[in-house]
């Protein structure tokens, strides 16, 4: 299993790079909005209004942007709580973390690309 | 073409002489200041993970129709979910400013024959994307554009 997490690490890496990146970039406009702004009522609940948010989510860029939204920070998250793990006397126990955690964000990724693909 | 090279290629074929005790956190993290920020670093991944499952719940409901929207739209105004938003607010503007900050200093000398430009200029470059982004995606978001 150690040999298989560092075979795989560039891959995990890439992902989890890009969660940093793209996914904060992505997550800041997201959260305002839809987590914060509109359930607060500061922005008129009409703005996500079911077939406003159709429209905008299922052409190709909408769902690309979903996709990441979604994908990113999943592996961005995985694998920073198993280094938060590691770093808290956990490096034995990383033959189980880091399994479990990837294998929470690569079931979501499915789910989220699965999610984009039925809009 | 060569084969896929060996994780621990690297590794000296016998252990130094030089003793060397395993890398560890110190038992007293809490009263470093650098290490206490790392940790709150790598504790972000908890909120993004989180962040990721509620998006793919949001997402999700698109797919499934008006009615489960309007539901699912309806669960996030719950105060434990804003809290959820506020502190992911936060978290994502933490991480941000702090692995911007990092990112300039990570690229390597030569990309191909490109050099990539100035340290600062990355980080401005960075911010001008990340402000440009969340304005953009904000107002498409609100119903500014589109």
């Amino acid at each position: 299993m150690r040999e298989f997490l560092l075979r795989i690490e560039p891959v995990i890496w890439l992902l989890f790079g890009q969660g940093l990146l793209i996914g904060t970039m992505l997550l800041t406009g997201w959260i305002l909005i839809v987590g914060i702004a509109v359930p607060l009522g500061l922005v008129a609940p009409e703005a996500l209004a079911f077939d406003r948010v159709q429209v905008l989510a299922s052409n190709v860029l909408g769902r690309l942007v979903l996709a990441a939204l979604v994908v990113l920070p999943l592996w961005k998250g995985a694998h920073h709580m198993r280094h938060l793990s590691i770093d808290f006397r956990g490096a034995e126990r990383d033959v189980v973390v880091a399994p479990v955690v990837y294998s929470i964000a690569a079931i979501g990724s499915l789910a989220g690309i699965l999610a984009v693909v039925r809009l | 073409m060569a084969g896929p090279s060996h994780p621990h290629a690297m590794a000296p074929s016998r252990p130094g002489k030089t003793r060397t005790a395993p890398p560890q956190m110190p038992a007293s993290w809490w009263s470093h200041p650098r290490i206490r920020t790392y940790l709150l670093f790598d504790a972000t991944g908890i909120v993004y993970l989180l962040l990721g499952l509620v998006a793919l719940r949001v997402v999700w409901a698109i797919g499934s129709g008006p009615d489960v929207w309007d539901a699912t739209m309806a669960s996030l105004k719950s105060p434990v979910y804003v809290a959820f938003h506020v502190l992911g607010l936060a978290a994502v503007i933490f991480v941000g400013v702090r692995f911007f900050r990092f990112f300039p200093k990570s690229q390597p000398p030569r990309i191909g024959p490109a050099k990539p430009p100035p340290q600062p200029v990355i980080l401005a470059l960075l911010y001008v994307a990340w402000i440009g982004l969340t304005l953009l995606f904000a107002a498409i978001l609100a119903g500014g554009i589109f």
